[in-house]
């Protein structure tokens, strides 16, 4: 006796998803719980090492690093450049998308070399800006001495706590801009013309068809390139580490540095655990807080 | 057909996820530390270690052999030691400097350990406390370590085990440059002998520029957010007769000389002297262009001086550490190290005759004296120096310890922090240290 054909479709289709269901369980949710469990344990690289298994520490992971101020430093870091980066890329995306969208020569020749910045490795990126920016050598000096008269001689932006995070925002841009822009533009490409038109008829502007026409079609792919620009820069790790280690004076320590540093510095695997756990949660709440923000009538 | 098509697609996918697993697994050496006889990384006293007689493959950690200057000296002593133990073949594994520790402890989790890590004597506690590094005192042969200078060998061991042997030594030493001295009218003959005579100077200096209109910083101490620059610091407070640390590893920093030379190094930075955050190897590019007049750094990084200046040479002067008000010029001892971990008997056995090859006057006093400036820590390489040290040799012998603590990594980071909240974040001396002692104190009852 067979199957009911639609029983059969609905194993059939099961039996196709399990590869992608089985990966995701052992490659992403396994690894997870496991880091959260890991998070309450005194749980160090000796462990591994001697095969041992971590001891429940009564949270003293979550306390410490409270205690030690670090972690609420930390979160205010990533949040004043996770906001930072993502208004700033949207706005130069646009820019620039908007730029590229109208019928000028050569610009299917610019969206290639736009691109250049998003293939190269983030860590080269993060070598070639601190290049840059050297206090002594760097170009940046030169510049800012030549634009001031001479008047600021010694401009170090990474070695004051101030402007390090600023610096760093700089390069963040000058990489994810580019994507960006080409996402924005195949959304831009795809509002439809005829209601440009009509509004155009009805007497609309151009910033009033850019805000009540083109900018309400595209909301899906403006939603699509702000979630991922939130979550590369909730997580931008070669940058920081590579530019700056976390400093000067802790000044652009994020969740991905502290928990680099807590896990691999200090090999506490537990406390390194804690911070990322956190890490997650709060960026899944920020994700969650900006979809609710930005939903979309189907 | 289609359906059964598909089924069959996902089955291959799903075989090809367990493979890849597998794959892994088999791929991964294992460890045959159960074969050695030795449990808890300790060996046994009774046990003759018998010859090597099958084809060993050694892995040796060395970050050095990516680093120009220092590739065809461990290549060179590689060919050497296959040649005279055929049955030996060495394989390095590399990282950059800032990553080989990493590196090494990762793979020692995944279960694929190296035999031998040539490193910083500073990394010697984190590999202790990841139950990696292996007790040297009967592995080695007797007169091997009888060669070695008694206290060098007191260094290097905790709780009665020796875990690591130098190849040589150096604390952090003062390099400065002879025309700059010249050219601010100061005796380049006389390097200054305290901290006071280095600030008169410094102001004769810092009025200087390049020929191509460059500042010229008068004083070099690093302050970067690297573990190493903490420890050139933990150096740089030992010159006042300051601690963080006490004798018992405990935190002490309401100590004058502490106080003192974070006031020292606040106004150095305040006067512009000193290059702010700046790693050591900015220091050692400042110091090769001829835009820094003096800094402190261990004997060895002469040798990234010369290699982006050889002419550094001809202005190259070094001397003892300065003295604060209250210090004698201490310094800390910093050594280049070797660690053994447990592979099994034989390749702990090939990993001690290289050991023993490497730290030979035929294949490291050349090196010593030609290529890496230091001081030897053997005996038999006692005439092994570099005349370039010969007038900073009593910083050898005054010396403050090492702190030996688990995190000594996370610890020297946060002593970078403190220097950076005084400098670059001008924060005032005692409201960094109550600051310091804070995080300072969650590291240590980690």
């Amino acid at each position: 006796m067979g199957l009911k054909k639609e029983t059969g479709d609905k194993l059939f289709s099961l039996i196709l998803l399990l590869p992608a269901v089985i990966t995701t369980i052992l490659f992403i949710v396994v690894p997870i719980l496991d880091s959260v469990y890991r998070s309450f344990l005194d749980f160090k690289i000796k462990n591994i090492i001697s095969g041992t298994a971590g001891t429940w520490n009564s949270f003293q992971n979550y306390t410490r690093l409270i205690q030690s101020g670090k972690l609420g430093r930390a979160i205010a870091v990533n949040l004043i450049f996770v906001v930072a980066v993502v208004v700033l890329q949207f706005i130069f995306g646009m820019s620039l998308a908007l730029i590229l969208n109208q019928k000028i020569r050569g610009s299917r020749f610019f969206r290639s070399i736009m691109m250049i910045p998003w293939v190269v490795p983030t860590v080269i990126s993060g070598l070639v800006w601190m290049w840059f920016y050297q206090p002594q050598y760097g170009l940046l000096k030169y510049l800012v001495s030549f634009f001031s008269g001479g008047r600021v001689t010694e401009f170090a932006i990474l070695n004051d706590p101030k402007t390090a995070i600023i610096g760093i925002m700089i390069a963040a841009l000058w990489k994810q801009v580019p994507l960006g822009a080409l996402l924005l533009l195949a959304g831009l490409s795809n509002v439809p013309m005829d209601m440009q038109e009509a509004a155009a008829i009805d007497g609309a502007n151009y910033w009033q068809k850019l805000i009540r026409v083109v900018i309400p079609s595209m909301l899906p792919v403006i939603k699509v390139t702000l979630t991922m620009s939130i979550i590369e820069n909730f997580k931008q790790f070669p940058l920081f580490w590579t530019m700056t280690g976390g400093g000067p004076n802790g000044a652009t320590t994020t969740l991905a540095v502290l928990s680099y540093r807590e896990a691999f510095v200090s090999n506490n695997l537990g406390s390194g655990a804690a911070v990322t756990t956190l890490w997650m949660v709060l960026m899944i709440m920020v994700v969650f807080l900006f979809n609710k923000a930005l939903r979309t009538e189907r | 057909m289609k359906k059964l098509i598909g089924v069959l697609l996902v089955l291959v996918l799903l075989v090809s996820v367990a493979g890849c697993g597998k794959q892994t697994e088999q791929g991964e050496p294992k460890s045959d530390s159960t074969q050695s006889g030795e449990k808890d990384g300790k060996t046994d006293e009774n046990k003759e270690v018998e010859p090597v007689a099958e084809k060993i493959t050694l892995k040796i950690a060395n970050y050095a052999i990516l680093e120009k200057g220092y590739t065809e000296f461990w290549e060179k002593s590689k060919t050497a030691f296959e040649e005279k133990n055929p049955n030996i073949t060495i394989e390095w594994v590399t990282a950059p400097y800032g990553e080989i520790l990493n590196t090494v402890i990762n793979m020692a989790g995944g279960g694929d350990k190296v035999d031998l890590m040539f490193g910083e004597m500073i990394w010697m506690p984190a590999m202790i406390e990841a139950g990696l590094a292996v007790p040297l005192e009967n592995l080695m042969d007797k007169d091997f370590l009888a060669d070695y200078y008694p206290e060098i060998l007191e260094a290097f061991t905790i709780d009665g085990h020796l875990y690591s042997l130098p190849l040589y030594s150096s604390p952090s030493i003062l390099f400065y440059n002879k025309t700059i001295f010249e050219k601010a009218g100061i005796d380049p003959n006389k390097a200054p002998t305290s901290y006071q005579e280095m600030l008169q100077m410094a102001e004769k200096i810092s009025q200087l520029k390049t020929d191509d209109g460059n500042k010229i910083y008068a004083f070099g101490e690093t302050t970067a957010s690297v573990p190493v620059s903490g420890i050139t610091l933990l150096a740089y407070t030992a010159n006042f007769g300051g601690e963080y640390l006490n004798q018992e590893n405990k935190l002490s920093v309401d100590n004058v000389g502490l106080k003192e030379s974070l006031v020292t190094l606040k106004e150095l930075n305040d006067k512009g002297y000193n290059p702010q955050n700046a790693k050591l190897k900015d220091l050692r590019n400042l110091f090769a262009l001829g835009q820094l007049a003096m800094y402190y750094d261990n004997s060895w990084g002469f040798n990234g001086v010369k290699s982006i200046n050889p002419a550094a040479a001809d202005f190259t002067a070094v001397a003892v550490p300065l003295k604060g008000e209250n210090g004698s010029g201490q310094s800390i001892l910093q050594a280049h190290t070797f660690t053994v971990f447990d592979n099994g008997e034989d390749r702990m056995k090939a990993a001690k005759d290289f050991i023993q090859f490497m730290i030979s006057p035929e294949v490291l006093a050349d090196y010593m004296k030609n290529t890496t400036p230091a001081f030897a820590v053997c005996k038999s390489m006692e005439n092994a120096i570099n005349p370039l040290l010969e007038k900073a040799k009593a910083a050898n012998t005054n010396l403050a310890p090492l702190p030996m603590i688990s995190n000594l990594n996370d610890f020297a980071l946060e002593v970078s922090g403190l220097a950076q909240a005084i400098t670059v974040g001008g924060e005032e001396v005692d409201v960094a240290l109550t600051n310091f002692k804070k995080t300072a104190e969650t590291i240590l009852n980690q």
